[in-house]
C-alpha cells in the first residue's frame, strides 16, 4: 500500500464532505443539529479530562496507641491538612487510653478504686460519656456485655497485655468471684456521681472504650475537615465518606488460618466491628482460652469464634459484637435483635457462618470453597 | 499509510502496556515491609530479598523471615504468640502486629485488595 | 429510514438508501457467516463485517456508516434469531461503541485534515472500541467476575490484530470501490 500513497490521501475520503451533505439533502436521516454534535464532542473530551485529572491520595498512618495497633487512612487532595488531622488524632486517642484505663492510673482506675466504698462518688469527667454509655448498651445486651467483671477479667490475666496465662485459673477461684455477682447492673448513675451497690464491682470497658475512641476519633477529624476517612483500631472500625469515586473496601480477618474470610464495601459513615477468639488467648490442652469472657459462667465464651457488625453506631457495634460471641450459635439472633441490629455475622466453632439477610446481601467470601452459610430467618 | 493511520495505531498499541501492566499485574504482593515498632519506623525491608531479621521490641527481640515476596514472625517472645501463628502476609496493605512487643509490619506497594482490615 | 410523511415526499428510496441497504446486506451477510463460524473464545471474533463499516464510512461519510453498523446488527440478529439475547446486546454494544469511536475519528479527522486517519486507522480504533464496549457491557450487566478482567488485556491485543487485518482489507476495498465510481461517473 505504500506505493500508491495518494490514491489512499486524495481519492479514498475526498469527497465524503459532499458524500454526506448530498445523503442530508436526499435521504429522511433523522438529523442532529451541527452545534448539538459540537457540544456533545465537547462533553466526551471533557469527561475524558476529567477522568484523568479526578486523583486523590491515600494518607495512611499506623499508631500504636489503645493497646493496639491504630491505623488511619484519609482520602484527600491536602497532604498537610491530611497529616495534621491524623496527627491530632493520634494525640487525642492516647489521652483516651489513658483516661478509661481499668488497670493503669488514670480517672478510671480512680475511680475503680473509690466503687468499692459503696458511697457516691463523683465521676471524673473523662469518664462521663463513657459509663452511662456502657451501662445502657450493657443492658441492651442482657448483661452478656458487661464491663463490670473487671475481677473476673483480672483473673484470667487478659488485664494485662504482658501477660499471659498459660492455663486457666481454678474452678475454685472462678466460683468464688462468680459467687459475688459483680454486674454493672449494681451501678446506680445519678447525673454527675454513681455508686455501686456490689463491692466487687470493677469496670473494664476493655473493646467498648476502644470503640468509643473510634467514635471520638471520627468525629474530631470531620471536626478538622476530613471528609472521607477510615479509623480501624484492631477489630473497631469506622469510615466516613468514600475512597474517591469508590466506597471504601474492608477485609474481615479469618478467624483461622490466614488471611482474608470475607470483604465488603462500606461508605457514608458506617462501622464494622469483629470480636473473636483470636485477639488475645491462649490453649491449654488442646482447649483454646480467649478474652471474650461470660459473665454467666465465669470462661470464655463456647461455640462463637468470631462475630462481625456493620452498624451506624461505633460504641453500640463494639458491645454488640462482644454480645453476639456471649452469646453463642442459640442466642446471637436475640441479643441483635434487642440491640436493633440487622446487618451480623458469626462464624461457629465448625467454621459455619450465620448471618441475616441484610449481611449476606453485602458480603463477599474471599475464601475458596466458599464456607458453609446459614441464612437467619428471624429477620 | 496515512498519518492518522499511524497515530491511530500509535494510539492502540499506547493503550495494550498499560492494561497488561494493571490488569495482569501477577501475585499482586507488595514491594516492601514497613516496619514499625511503637508506631516509629524501624526498617523499610525488600521483600525480594529472601533473609531473616532481628527487630527489638518491647519485651525482646522478635525474628522476621522474608521469603518469596511474603514475610512473617518467625518467633517472637510474647506469650500468646498469635503473630507467629498468623503466619504470611504479602498484599500491598496487608497489616502483622504483634502487639505485646509493639511490633507491626505493614506491606507497600503492590496491588492492595483492601482499604482496610477488620481483624 | 422513517419517512417524514408532513413534508409530502415520496416514499421513493434514493439511490442512498440503496446503497445504505446493499451495503447493510452485505455486511449482515458477513455477519452471518462468522456467527456460523466456531471460536475459540465466546464473543470473539475476527469482526469481518467491521471492513464493510470503515469502507462505507471512509467512502460515503460517517452516516451511512452508522446506518450499516446497526443495520447489520438489527438485521443480523434477527435472521440469527439471536435479537433480544445477550449475544445481540453484546454485539450492539460493540456496535455503538465502534460506532462513537468513528464519529470521534472522523469529526476530528475533518477539523484535522492532514492528521484524518485512512481505512486501517478507522478500522484499528473502530476494532479496539467495540471489543471494550462489548466487554464493558459484559462485565458490567453479564459477568461481573473479576477473573474476567484477566482477559482483557488478551482481548484488546487480538481486537488490535483483527483491526489491522481487516482495516488491510477494507483499505483494498476503497481503492476499488473508488476506482468503479469513477468509471461510473464518465459513463
Amino acid at each position: 500500500m505504500n506505493q500508491k500513497p495518494n490514491v489512499w490521501t486524495q481519492v479514498g475520503c475526498g469527497d465524503e464532505g459532499t458524500a454526506s451533505f448530498a445523503m442530508d439533502a436526499v435521504c429522511d436521516v433523522p438529523r442532529i443539529p451541527h452545534y448539538l454534535m459540537r457540544a456533545l464532542l465537547l462533553v466526551i473530551l471533557l469527561a475524558m479530562l476529567a477522568g484523568c485529572g479526578e486523583r486523590g491520595h491515600v494518607y495512611r498512618q499506623q499508631a500504636y496507641t489503645f493497646g493496639t495497633i491504630v491505623d488511619i487512612t484519609i482520602w484527600g487532595h491536602d497532604e498537610a491538612k491530611a497529616q495534621q488531622a491524623m496527627a491530632a488524632v493520634f494525640a487525642d486517642l492516647d489521652r483516651m487510653h489513658r483516661d478509661w484505663h481499668a488497670w493503669e492510673p488514670g480517672p478510671l482506675y480512680d475511680l475503680n478504686q473509690a466503687l468499692p466504698s459503696g458511697e457516691w462518688v463523683k465521676i471524673p469527667e473523662p469518664v462521663k460519656p463513657l459509663l452511662r454509655r456502657a451501662r445502657a448498651l450493657s443492658e441492651k445486651t442482657g448483661w452478656l456485655f458487661d464491663p463490670g467483671i473487671g475481677q473476673l477479667i483480672r483473673l484470667w490475666g487478659f488485664n494485662d497485655q504482658f501477660y499471659n496465662r498459660t492455663e486457666p485459673p481454678l474452678q475454685a477461684e472462678i466460683d468464688a468471684i462468680l459467687a459475688k455477682h459483680a454486674s454493672m447492673a449494681d451501678l446506680e448513675i445519678e447525673d454527675d456521681r454513681v455508686r455501686s451497690r456490689n463491692p466487687a464491682v470493677y469496670l473494664d470497658l476493655g473493646g467498648f472504650a476502644k470503640g468509643f475512641g473510634v467514635d471520638m476519633a471520627i468525629a474530631r477529624l470531620k471536626e478538622l475537615g476530613v471528609t472521607d476517612a477510615i479509623v480501624n483500631a484492631g477489630g473497631d472500625l469506622r469510615v466516613i465518606g468514600q475512597r474517591g469515586a469508590r466506597p471504601w473496601r474492608i477485609g474481615i480477618r479469618h478467624p483461622r488460618g490466614q488471611g482474608i474470610i470475607a470483604s465488603l464495601e462500606v461508605a457514608h459513615d458506617e462501622s464494622v466491628y469483629t470480636s473473636g477468639d483470636y485477639e488475645r488467648f491462649f490453649d491449654y490442652q488442646g482447649r483454646r482460652y480467649h478474652h471474650i469472657l461470660d459473665p454467666r459462667t465465669g470462661y470464655p465464651a463456647q461455640g462463637v469464634v468470631a462475630a462481625s457488625i456493620i452498624h451506624d453506631s461505633s460504641a453500640a457495634a463494639d458491645a454488640a459484637s462482644s454480645a453476639l460471641v456471649v452469646a453463642g450459635v442459640a442466642g446471637w439472633e436475640a441479643v441483635a435483635k434487642a440491640m436493633g441490629i440487622t446487618q451480623a455475622m458469626v462464624i461457629d466453632d465448625t467454621g459455619k457462618i450465620h448471618m441475616t439477610p441484610a449481611m449476606a446481601k453485602r458480603i463477599h467470601f474471599e475464601v475458596s470453597p466458599p464456607p458453609e452459610i446459614i441464612l437467619s430467618e428471624a429477620w | 499509510m496515512r498519518r492518522g493511520d499511524v497515530l491511530a495505531l500509535l494510539l492502540a498499541v499506547s493503550i495494550l502496556p498499560p492494561l497488561y501492566a494493571v490488569l495482569w499485574h501477577d501475585g499482586r504482593g507488595g514491594d516492601y515491609a514497613r516496619i514499625l515498632v511503637g508506631g516509629q519506623q524501624r526498617e523499610l525491608v525488600s521483600l525480594h530479598e529472601d533473609r531473616t531479621l532481628e527487630v527489638s521490641g518491647e519485651l525482646g527481640v522478635s525474628t522476621l523471615e522474608v521469603k518469596e515476596g511474603q514475610i512473617r514472625f518467625l518467633a517472637s517472645p510474647c506469650p500468646g504468640q498469635q503473630c507467629v501463628h498468623n503466619g504470611w502476609i504479602h498484599f500491598g496493605g496487608d497489616v502483622l502486629t504483634c502487639l505485646p512487643n509493639k511490633i507491626s509490619i505493614a506491606i507497600l506497594g503492590g496491588e492492595q485488595r483492601f482499604d482496610s482490615v477488620n481483624f | 429510514m422513517s419517512a417524514p410523511l408532513l413534508r409530502h415526499e415520496t416514499l421513493i428510496a434514493r439511490t442512498d438508501d440503496f446503497r445504505i441497504a446493499a451495503w447493510a446486506a452485505l455486511a449482515i451477510t458477513i455477519h452471518i457467516l462468522e456467527s456460523a463460524v466456531p471460536m475459540l473464545l465466546p464473543g470473539l471474533k475476527p469482526g469481518l463485517a467491521n471492513v464493510i463499516v470503515v469502507a462505507v464510512l471512509v467512502c460515503y461519510g460517517w452516516r451511512s456508516a452508522a446506518w450499516v453498523a446497526l443495520l447489520r446488527v438489527l438485521v443480523g440478529s434477527l435472521l440469527i434469531g439471536t435479537f433480544l439475547t445477550p449475544t445481540f446486546l453484546l454485539s450492539l454494544s460493540g456496535a455503538l461503541a465502534s460506532v462513537a469511536a468513528l464519529y470521534l475519528a472522523w469529526r476530528l479527522g475533518g477539523w484535522f485534515p492532514r492528521w484524518a486517519p485512512g481505512a486501517l486507522g478507522y478500522s484499528v480504533l473502530a476494532s479496539m472500541a467495540h471489543m471494550a464496549g462489548q466487554f464493558f457491557v459484559a462485565y458490567a450487566l453479564l459477568i461481573p467476575h473479576p477473573a474476567l478482567l484477566k482477559l482483557l488485556p488478551l482481548l484488546m491485543t487480538l481486537a488490535l490484530a483483527f483491526g489491522i487485518m481487516s482495516g488491510l482489507i477494507a483499505a483494498a476495498m476503497v481503492r476499488s470501490i473508488h476506482g468503479r465510481e469513477r468509471t461510473d461517473q464518465i459513463t
